[in-house]
């Protein structure tokens, strides 16, 4: 049986083989990780899976054994949104909002790649996602915001 | 009010208003076929209430796609009852809860639902007054409200709480029809930058979309789809699905096949295992046979538009054009695929869904199970993206039938290629024009025949008027056969008609040495399109020098609201790179500006993958791409960066901003790549005709 903590929490695993992104939506409940095409190419369900950005229709349970899940639920601290939520709000960076728990996991995770990452770095991650809404001018300026705002929050500490 | 509007407060100031029923604003599309043989009846609903606490909920029976309509709904309210953004709440597309409403679609909301709530909060205004000078013991004309107070001129300390005046009371007035609203000069909320309200819950992965929807008990469903459109089932064995594991019942019923198991998963394993054959209908056109289907499928047209005479015009024409276009189908490809959950309480009948019609789906529902509507609650989650397709939403009943056969509750999510392949298209269209101008680029004859595919005529009627000043005009929209069920799309047929019109005057411009900007500005006298052009082309900064740079324009007029797009492109081999587009949009009182810009950037966007990659394949009854591997749309590092002046008039209604800005980016974009190349595109998507 698979264990994996998510959120900070450990679940284990009911059946072998459950796909990531079910057991996340269905099992635990945790549905801002969405559904949008099942072939890891619009980045709805991405999750952080160690810091890293994965597709997580694409995986199972067990490929991800051990590993430590964050998904756009874990993300908020004690009601305080993070930085990168926070700029996705203060841009108006959305319309319908489907893709948006996608967009904000694979910023956190590019943000701890690269802390200062170029245009044309947030440019190439954000072309992993998909918005049809068509929002990509404010989701970029969101990004950037964010990459600024814990850039000056990691040199003020 | 209504007993079956559940919810509705049991204390406070409550204002009802009357909504006919059953009829809508016009009798043709979805109206007709779900309403028209209803007689339509006048119902009192609660619009409005004023809480006690000093807060107010209005209801609406509009729904939340991404247009941003529960913000700017609460916008309206928040100004007219002089209350902060966030003392309101907006309660939206719950058939139990909420008056009355057609759907959510053609940029009807802020126009007909926006003024309407504007009244209520108006006439609760009012009200609020009125208690307020017995409590003071001033008259009326001395007293304003500010910010959830009512005070005294002249005397701020001179005050009382709304919450004061509504303690333990409840008060029940009706909408007063020619009740003062605010006056644009004195808003201090609409037409300011505000935040948008519900934006927090959809960063933290709060907000329940309809794919989200999950109740006790409840069986995930997989449907057998047919293998392609007609087929019908030869057989269809479940008796080894019913066996795999988490499996808890197979169902077949009214032509449907489905396995109901305990997660999706299971349900979808066990679907594997089923033998199947269907009859599949042999020789349906394919994609190459729809020029000539469209022409030769042609029914009697309808004339949208006629004045002058056609032979006089092209007499006197120093010049004639005539050209071909042609629109392929494309797909809406929301980010969420359709979803429902239906739970069944003896013979009422609870559905969890994402449309755009929840009381038209609720009118459909009482008819196909044969029970009355008052036992039939539609409740619309958040929907990930609707552009008006998702106002057919099928799976609603599919989960009713199967819920009320299992006795338990029943979710039906569509997978992608079931989004896509089972949705509607926007129709395909050709269209044919031959204009007459002058030497000079003055039009003199207009004569225009578009062949939309589909029954629907309001899809292709939808912008096929010219808005140029050309005393010689005929416009006819044919309906033609449509191998692909054809439905609504954000604009309708007004971004296909818009494209075909707004190339060909390009094609004028070119033909007469006119520049493009001036051209349109010769042909037309309105000045809010003259404003639009001049918005956008200032903008851009559009000089007369800069041809042949890969800058292209188009205008465009829709539910309502001017706009006009001006691009820069480049071309890099097959790929077209759009680098800058400058819009402009004038939609009268813009309610709310940055929910305005949003939807402009957004059609922007969406048209730009229209013009440049999307059309649906498809060969003898068989969609060949309904996933994202081979149909492309748009990305991030395709988006160009897009700015967008809003220039509607405050003293003019509100118009829509959800469709307008889709409807001229695609001939934009064409125009540019002839301006770049000297091609001329006539025939979408553009990147598979570049060599």
């Amino acid at each position: 049986m698979a264990s994996v903590t998510v959120n900070g929490t450990e679940h284990d695993s009911a059946k072998p083989g459950r796909n990531l992104l079910s057991f996340l939506r269905f099992d635990l409940g945790l549905t801002g990780s969405k559904y949008g095409c099942g072939e890891g190419l619009c980045g709805a369900c991405t999750v952080l899976v160690d810091g890293q950005p994965l597709r997580s229709c694409m995986s199972t349970v067990d490929a991800v054994a051990g590993g430590e899940i964050t998904t756009i639920e874990g993300l908020a601290n004690d009601g305080l949104l993070h930085p990168v939520q926070q700029a996705f709000v203060d841009n108006a960076a959305m319309q319908c909002g489907y893709c948006i728990p996608g967009f904000i996991m694979t910023t956190v995770g590019l943000l701890n790649r690269e802390g200062s990452p170029t245009t044309e770095q947030i440019r190439e991650a954000l072309a992993e996602n998909l918005c049809r809404c068509g929002t990509y001018q404010r989701i970029e300026r969101a990004v950037g915001q964010a990459a600024d705002a814990m850039t000056t929050a990691g040199a003020a500490e | 009010m209504t007993e079956q509007q559940a919810g509705a407060a049991t204390e406070g100031l409550i204002v009802a208003g009357e909504v006919t029923v059953g009829f809508p604003a016009q009798r043709t599309g979805y109206g007709a076929a779900t309403y028209g043989n209803t007689e339509p009846q006048r119902e009192s609903f609660t619009w409005l209430v004023v809480h006690p606490d000093g807060t107010a909920t209005a209801f609406a029976g509009k729904v939340e796609y991404g247009q941003g309509i529960r913000w700017g709904l609460a916008v309206e309210v928040a100004d007219e009852l002089r209350l902060p953004l966030d003392a309101v709440e907006v309660v939206l597309g719950d058939t139990d809860r909420v008056p009355w409403d057609m759907g959510t679609f053609g940029s009807q909301s802020t126009a007909r639902v926006g003024v309407q709530l504007r009244k209520a909060a108006a006439t609760a205004r009012e009200k609020l007054l009125e208690l307020a000078a017995d409590r003071l013991d001033l008259p009326t004309s001395d007293l304003s409200c500010e910010d959830g107070r009512v005070i005294a001129s002249g005397d701020a300390n001179h005050a009382v709480e709304y919450a004061e005046l509504l303690a333990g009371e409840r008060i029940e007035i009706d909408i007063v029809d020619d009740v003062a609203l605010t006056p644009e000069t004195d808003f201090t909320v609409m037409g300011t930058e505000t935040a948008r309200i519900d934006a927090e819950m959809r960063v933290t992965g709060a907000a329940v979309y309809s794919q989200d929807v999950q109740v006790p008990e409840m069986l995930f469903a997989h449907i057998l789809r047919p293998p392609s459109y007609g087929a019908t089932a030869a057989t269809i064995d479940l008796s080894v699905a019913a066996q795999m594991p988490g499996v808890a019942q197979t169902i077949e019923l009214d032509g449907m096949h489905a396995i109901l198991a305990d997660s999706d998963e299971e349900a979808e394993f066990a679907a594997r295992v089923v033998q199947q054959q269907w009859d599949e209908q042999a020789g349906q056109p394919s994609r190459w046979d729809m020029p000539q289907l469209l022409k030769s499928s042609a029914q009697e047209p309808f004339v949208t538009q006629e004045e002058g005479d056609l032979d006089a015009g092209f007499a006197e024409a120093a010049g004639i054009l005539e050209e071909t276009y042609y629109i392929p189908y494309i797909t809406i490809a929301p980010m969420e695929p359709r979803a429902a959950v239906a739970q069944w309480d003896g013979d009422r009948l609870t559905i969890r869904a994402g449309g755009q019609r929840p009381f038209g789906l609720r009118s459909e529902l009482a008819g196909h199970f044969g029970i009355d509507e008052d036992n039939i609650r539609v409740v619309t989650q958040e929907i990930g993206g609707g552009f008006g397709g998702k106002s057919i939403y099928p799976v609603a009943e599919e989960a009713a039938t199967l819920a009320r056969a299992a006795g338990r509750p029943v979710r039906v999510a569509y997978t992608r290629n079931e989004e896509t392949t089972l949705s509607t298209f926007r129709p395909a269209a050709l269209i044919e024009i031959k204009s007459g101008f002058t030497s000079d680029g003055r039009i003199v004859a207009w004569d225009y025949r578009a062949y939309h595919a589909g029954e629907r005529v309001m899809i292709g009627r939808r912008g096929s008027m010219s808005p140029y000043d050309t005393p010689n005009v005929r416009a006819e929209v044919f309906r033609s056969d449509s191998p692909l069920r054809s439905g609504s799309y954000r604009s309708l047929g007004g971004a296909v008609n818009h494209f075909a019109r707004e190339v060909h005057i390009d094609e004028i411009a070119a033909a007469t040495g006119v520049d493009p900007v001036a051209l349109r500005l010769k042909n037309m006298v309105d000045p809010r399109f003259r404003r639009v052009i001049e918005t956008a082309a200032g903008r851009f900064g559009w000089g007369s020098g800069d041809a042949g740079s890969g800058r292209g324009i188009a205008i465009g007029l829709d539910v309502g609201s001017y706009s006009a797009t001006a691009v820069q492109l480049d071309v890099q081999g097959t790929e077209v790179k759009v680098e800058r587009v400058a819009a402009s949009l004038d939609c009268g009182l813009t309610v709310n500006p940055d929910g305005a810009r949003n939807q402009m950037e957004g059609g922007v966007v969406m048209g730009m993958g229209n013009a440049l990659y999307e059309a649906a394949d498809f060969e003898d009854g068989r969609l060949l791409n309904p996933g994202f591997t081979r149909y492309r749309v748009p990305r991030s590092n395709n988006a160009p960066g897009i700015e967008v002046d809003l220039v509607g008039d405050p003293e003019t209604p509100s118009t829509g901003a959800g469709e307008p800005g889709i409807v001229p980016i695609a001939p934009a974009i064409s125009n540019a790549v002839f301006d770049l190349t000297g091609e001329r595109h006539r025939e979408l998507p553009i990147q598979r005709h570049l060599s």
